[in-house]
């Protein structure tokens, strides 16, 4: 498979005040396309920035990010919203569902900026409610929803406006066991059946068993696994 | 869903603190439309068509102090008069209360010429200028008294000490205060022991043209006499009844700054409030593809519909009530009209979407700043 990620001598530096903190300390990396990447690592140790670089939400002090050919650390801000809405997929470990929203719409937000007939929209978000196993709860509000089940909802709204990449910030963080297995599985088979290249931050073993390829970062700096 | 019922959506999702923004705007408006309304009846009088001619002559001492009924026959030798009529005010009680209108001595056969709108049956008008203690009453003082034509009517003097008994005539309409009772001014002379005085002159100016080299004309004629007096235009002199309120503009104009910018504040805090809760929300909704543009604009038109509507029930609450209400029974005649301009309504629903612009600001301003990342971490 090509890559779908290849990133070079990355490097983050926060400076609070006069103290700077390295969070990615000239990092290189690629991800191939339909791999499922368990990134690890204790706290601080810089997979969440890593996650966000590759995502398009942070930006790098120095090194480039290319993503589907796309050197997403060069897009002004506008350009890379547009680019973050077409290419990326979004979970995060505490669902982000906007509350007064229904399931259906929900999933339907990313597809409000993309132009599309309202009929079409419906279809694509109940296949992806469907993708999830969800179709039945598109009416329920979120808080008519379990923890798993509003996580498959992020997932389906991850996954409506078929991205290549999907990045999942411990999306198993806030579930119990059979929740969380529920998740992963997902997230494999997303990988595995319709290649989408996953990338998962996770503290937890089990989950980042699931993924094809596991790196360690310590520190701000890979370590194989 | 759209994009117009997502921005209904969140402006709802707490619906108690939405009712309350909404009814801190219409509320607020409510009163800004009222004091406005108030403020231009007290300090626009009514004017009609013979308003442009018509011209007062008080004295320049006090509005209080009579001016001799000698003056006239000098008045009259004024190039450009047409007409020259004493008014007198009586300001009695009737059936021993405060009443809400006014009487006035005046030339009966003058009367036309200078307050020509009156309407009123020839043969009532022609009644009363041949009896002498006579007088028209304005319709809507006989509905609220049940007057009628051939009551008597007694006026119990306040600042005068006497009491006219007035013998109702006729019935007039048409004019801006049908309120109104006149009487022959000679009545009173009578009445006062053959007073010599009157109230004020009105002089009906051939032309507007005119109007101007007359009060010079009148002003000068009595300048270094006893009775120095002011002429001036009816909008004049109908202002200088205002300034006896004190500087009622600048009052209310406070009132209406103080509590518009209250509102802003209001405003301000609550959608700054409401959006710091969503902090976490705009970033997910930024990490999926809106841009600023796009959350600027959710936010406005949040804010906006919120003072809107409160524009529209405060604002338009006050219209309707004006146009329901009869306000000027529920003044007890003080207010005998009460109209919500186009204009205040404008100015009123211009306040609220000026103060929708202001209060998204801050809080788009701090959603701008956000990093995604930043958003994220808000409630993490």
């Amino acid at each position: 498979m090509p890559d779908i990620v290849t990133i070079r001598d990355l490097s983050k530096i926060y400076r609070q005040g006069e103290i700077e903190v390295t969070a990615l300390d000239h990092i290189s990396l690629t991800i191939a396309q339909s791999e499922f990447l368990s990134l690890m690592g204790p706290s601080g140790s810089g997979k969440s920035t890593l996650l966000h670089i590759i995502a398009g939400i942070d930006r790098p002090t120095s090194g480039e990010c290319v993503v589907q050919n796309v050197r997403v650390t060069e897009l002004d801000e506008s350009a890379l919203a547009d680019w973050r809405n077409q290419n990326v997929g979004f979970v995060f470990q505490t669902f982000n569902l906007i509350p007064v929203l229904t399931a259906f719409e929900n999933v339907e937000l990313p597809l409000l900026l993309m132009n599309l007939p309202s009929s079409r929209r419906r279809e694509l978000v109940l296949t992806a409610l469907d993708l999830v196993g969800l179709a039945d709860r598109a009416k329920h509000l979120p808080r008519q929803l379990s923890g798993g089940q509003e996580q498959r909802v992020a997932i389906a709204r991850a996954l409506v406006t078929d991205p290549k990449l999907i990045v999942a910030d411990e999306p198993t963080g806030n579930l119990d066991h059979q929740s969380a297995e529920d998740v992963l599985q997902i997230l494999q088979t997303l990988s595995r059946e319709a290649e989408k290249t996953v990338i998962m931050v996770t503290h937890d073993p089990r989950a980042a068993a699931y993924g094809s390829r596991n790196i360690h970062l310590e520190k701000g700096e890979l370590q194989l696994a | 869903m759209t994009i117009a019922g997502f921005i209904v959506k969140n402006a709802l999702r707490n619906k108690r603190r939405a009712l309350l923004s909404i009814l801190s705007v219409s509320v607020s408006l409510f009163l800004f439309v009222t004091l406005l309304t108030l403020m231009r009846e007290l300090t626009s009088p009514p004017e009609d068509i013979g308003a442009s001619l018509r011209i007062a002559v008080r004295s320049k001492v006090s509005i209080a102090d009579p001016l001799p009924a000698r003056q006239l026959p000098l008045i009259e030798k004024i190039p450009g008069v047409q007409a020259v009529m004493p008014l007198t005010y009586f300001g009695g009680k009737f059936r021993d209360e405060e009443v809400m209108f006014a009487q006035f001595g005046v030339f009966p056969e003058r009367f036309v010429e200078l307050f020509g709108e009156a309407k009123i049956p020839a043969e009532q008008f022609d009644a009363w200028k041949k009896d002498r203690t006579s007088c028209i009453v304005g319709q809507e003082t006989a509905t609220k008294y049940g007057l009628k034509v051939g009551d008597r009517m007694t006026l119990t003097g306040t600042f005068y000490p006497c009491d006219l008994e007035l013998k109702v005539v006729g019935l007039y309409t048409g004019t801006l205060d049908d309120r109104n009772v006149w009487f022959h001014q000679s009545y009173l002379d009578e009445a006062l022991g053959n007073w010599g005085n009157v109230g004020t002159w009105w002089i009906r100016a051939a032309s507007a043209e005119v109007a101007p080299q007359i009060i010079t004309a009148v002003n000068a004629a009595f300048e270094n006499t006893a009775n120095p007096v002011r002429a001036e235009t009816e909008r004049a002199f109908q202002m200088s009844f205002v300034s006896m309120w004190g500087n009622i503009k600048v009052l209310i104009g406070s009132i209406c700054a103080v509590v518009v910018f209250t509102l802003l504040l209001v405003s301000a805090s609550t959608m700054s409030m409401a959006i710091r809760e969503r902090f976490r929300e705009l970033a997910v909704l930024k990490a999926i593809g809106f841009r600023r543009r796009e959350l600027f604009a959710f936010i406005l038109a949040e804010s906006m519909a919120l003072s809107v509507l409160g524009a529209v029930v405060g604002a338009g609450g006050c219209w309707l009530l004006a146009n329901t209400v009869n306000i000027e029974k529920a003044t007890g005649g003080f207010f005998p009209f009460f109209d919500v301009t186009p204009r205040i309504l404008g100015l009123a629903f211009a306040i609220a979407a000026t103060i929708g612009i202001v209060a998204s600001l801050a809080p788009s301003i701090a959603v701008a700043r956000t990093s995604v990342v930043e958003g994220l971490r808000t409630l993490d």
